[in-house]
């Protein structure tokens, strides 16, 4: 379009100013700024301290994994959708997955759910502490960072023992999982889910009674729940505002309808109740995680289908037919029947959905990634007119934006 | 998943067609009737935003296809709107007054399909720098049409689309 003929970067016009011709100062905030978690400028209009516009601009972590996938068979994407949301990996694994296998016409087995339903919880858990940390270190109280580190390195101990990587797991896979859990990472969950309870006390004793942390995050940043579900909020943004939306409980999927769990809802619409709805939600999430390893079925956890998933090993030597899907699968993949799905899970910062669209070949033609963060990030503007310059720190920390998700 | 019949008779006039794939349900209308089978959808309960995007078919014609996702909270069902645009100058109307958030979803598919919302407050590049040349998304557009910022040749990869 012709607005490509203009100079590089952001033309910033003059702030309007208010009614008696004093001009407003605009100021850049980012992209190296250590609060804005990754690399998220705003160009922000300020009338002395209060903010009377606040215009996100976005882009730099720009990977271009959209393209990536179309140039990938359905197998090798899983190993890209972890790196959007980089705090959330095996969640998107699981929307792309259930994607997939939707198009493919396939159900994973009752534990590969159950193993999919505690990597998601444990990756919200650890996802939520990085918010907790960050955020209130944003905000001056840097003890509780160490705390939330501490039970986060747990976490990713335990993905490296499940899937040998600790952050970009690839574990959760179209059809199955990559490998079974093993006799050690069920006792380190059994271990996580009895001590986490007293670790999220803790985090509470730093946080919830601290004067600071309270006078920083109370009736900061309001957002009403008709005001977050009209300009496309999700995740903690709406039941922070006292929503009870929860893709969990309303579109449940991977079997989490079998689960006892409570959509953790708060009033309040501000900050600190964005914190509590945060917190309430690991809780609730340990609560999952003890549910799910006492009734983890036995069984296989791949799909039975030769067409999607390779053969076990011990076929290859004996079997012609095992050597011919083998390198099918390896040399040109599967191809889903032409069509296109839409899959939404909830990850840890709302609706994180993948839509894919196939042309029946072995390449995806399109793959786009909804991600909660895009969509949160656009109410920073809203949350954020008419508060002071020091409360944007707040308001960006509890957007709990994930950079490489807006991006992708 | 569960979905119960969705569209309503206020739809019905502007369909083109539909039908269910994969348990989703779809709706195409004409592009010029898509804004107000937005606005009925939206009075019909659809009040959430899914996403906005756009699928590239080439070599086929209409070769641009539009997609828009919206929900229903309350009655938890989710339809999808399509709509076709030509290759040559795709254009669309905005919808980014009926569904705000859709503000940035329509910047995004400018930005990297190279479509042209009317009416749209802002389109301006969103995700690439405002000097981009070309709409990486597009399927015309090779992979690895870029090479690094500040490298030998970096002053080389305008021309990359164009060797396609």
């Amino acid at each position: 379009m012709e607005a490509l003929a203009t100079p590089k970067g952001i033309i910033i016009t003059r702030s309007p100013g208010d009614a008696a011709g004093q001009q407003w100062l605009t100021v850049n905030f980012g992209p190296q700024h250590p609060s804005t978690h990754g690399v998220l400028r705003l160009i922000v209009d300020l009338d002395g301290e209060i903010i009377r516009a606040a215009k996100p601009v976005i882009g730099y972590l720009h990977t271009g994994i959209e393209k990536q996938m179309e140039a990938l068979r359905y197998q090798q994407g899983v190993v890209v959708t972890d790196r959007h949301d980089y705090l959330s990996p095996p969640i998107n694994n699981l929307a792309y997955a259930l994607a997939v296998e939707r198009l493919m016409g396939v159900e994973a087995t009752p534990r590969a759910q159950a193993l999919r339903v505690i990597m998601c919880e444990l990756t919200r858990i650890s996802s939520h502490l990085v918010y907790l940390g960050t955020s209130s270190l944003e905000l001056g109280a840097l003890t509780a960072f160490f705390y939330c580190m501490r039970e986060r390195d747990t976490i990713l101990t335990m993905n490296e023992e499940i899937s040998g990587f600790r952050m970009h797991t690839s574990y959760i896979r179209p059809g199955g999982l990559m490998a079974d859990s093993t006799p050690r990472w069920l006792d380190m969950l059994d271990q996580f889910v009895t001590t986490m309870p007293a670790h999220i006390d803790q985090y509470e004793e730093l946080l919830t009674q601290n004067p600071i942390w309270r006078s920083r995050t109370i009736g900061v940043g309001i957002l009403s729940a008709a005001d977050a579900v009209e300009y496309g909020g999700s995740g903690p943004m709406v039941r922070g505002s006292g929503l009870a939306w929860d893709l969990r409980k309303d579109e449940p999927y991977s079997g989490y309808e079998k689960y006892d769990f409570e959509v953790v809802t708060e009033q309040a619409c501000d900050c600190y109740a964005r914190y509590k709805v945060r917190v309430r939600e690991m809780r609730e999430s340990v609560k999952i995680l003890r549910q799910a390893l006492d009734t983890l079925p036995d069984g296989p956890i791949n799909v039975d289908d030769r067409k999607m998933l390779p053969p076990p090993r011990e076929e290859l030597d004996t079997s012609m037919e095992a050597v011919i899907h083998h390198f099918k699968l390896f040399t040109e993949g599967y191809s889903p029947p032409a069509g296109d799905v839409y899959q939404a899970v909830e990850s840890a910062r709302g609706e994180n959905g993948c839509y894919i669209v196939s042309d029946g070949t072995h390449k995806p033609r399109r793959v786009k990634f909804r991600s909660a963060s895009f969509n949160n990030l656009q109410l920073v503007e809203r949350m954020s007119v008419g508060s002071m310059i020091a409360d944007l720190i707040a308001i960006i920390g509890t957007a709990d934006t994930v950079l490489g998700d807006v991006d992708r | 998943m569960s979905k119960k019949k969705a569209t309503k008779s206020t739809l019905e006039p502007l369909t083109v067609a539909r039908g269910v794939g994969a348990g989703d349900d779809w709706v195409t209308v004409e592009v010029g009737d898509l804004r107000e089978a937005m606005a009925t959808l939206k009075s019909d309960g659809y009040k959430a935003y899914g996403f906005v995007t756009c699928v590239d078919h080439l070599p086929a014609e209409p070769r641009f296809e539009l997609i828009y996702q919206v929900r229903d909270m309350d009655r938890k069902r989710q339809m999808r709107v399509r709509t076709f645009l030509p290759a040559d100058q795709p254009s669309a109307p905005t919808v980014s007054d009926i569904y705000p958030p859709a503000n940035w979803d329509e910047r995004e598919t400018f930005d990297l399909f190279g479509i042209d919302f009317e009416g749209h407050p802002d389109l301006t590049r969103i995700l690439l720098p405002d000097d981009w040349v070309g709409h990486p998304l597009r399927r015309d557009y090779p992979v690895g049409g870029e090479t690094v910022d500040f490298s030998e040749d970096h002053a080389t990869w305008q021309t990359a689309p164009e060797r396609a």
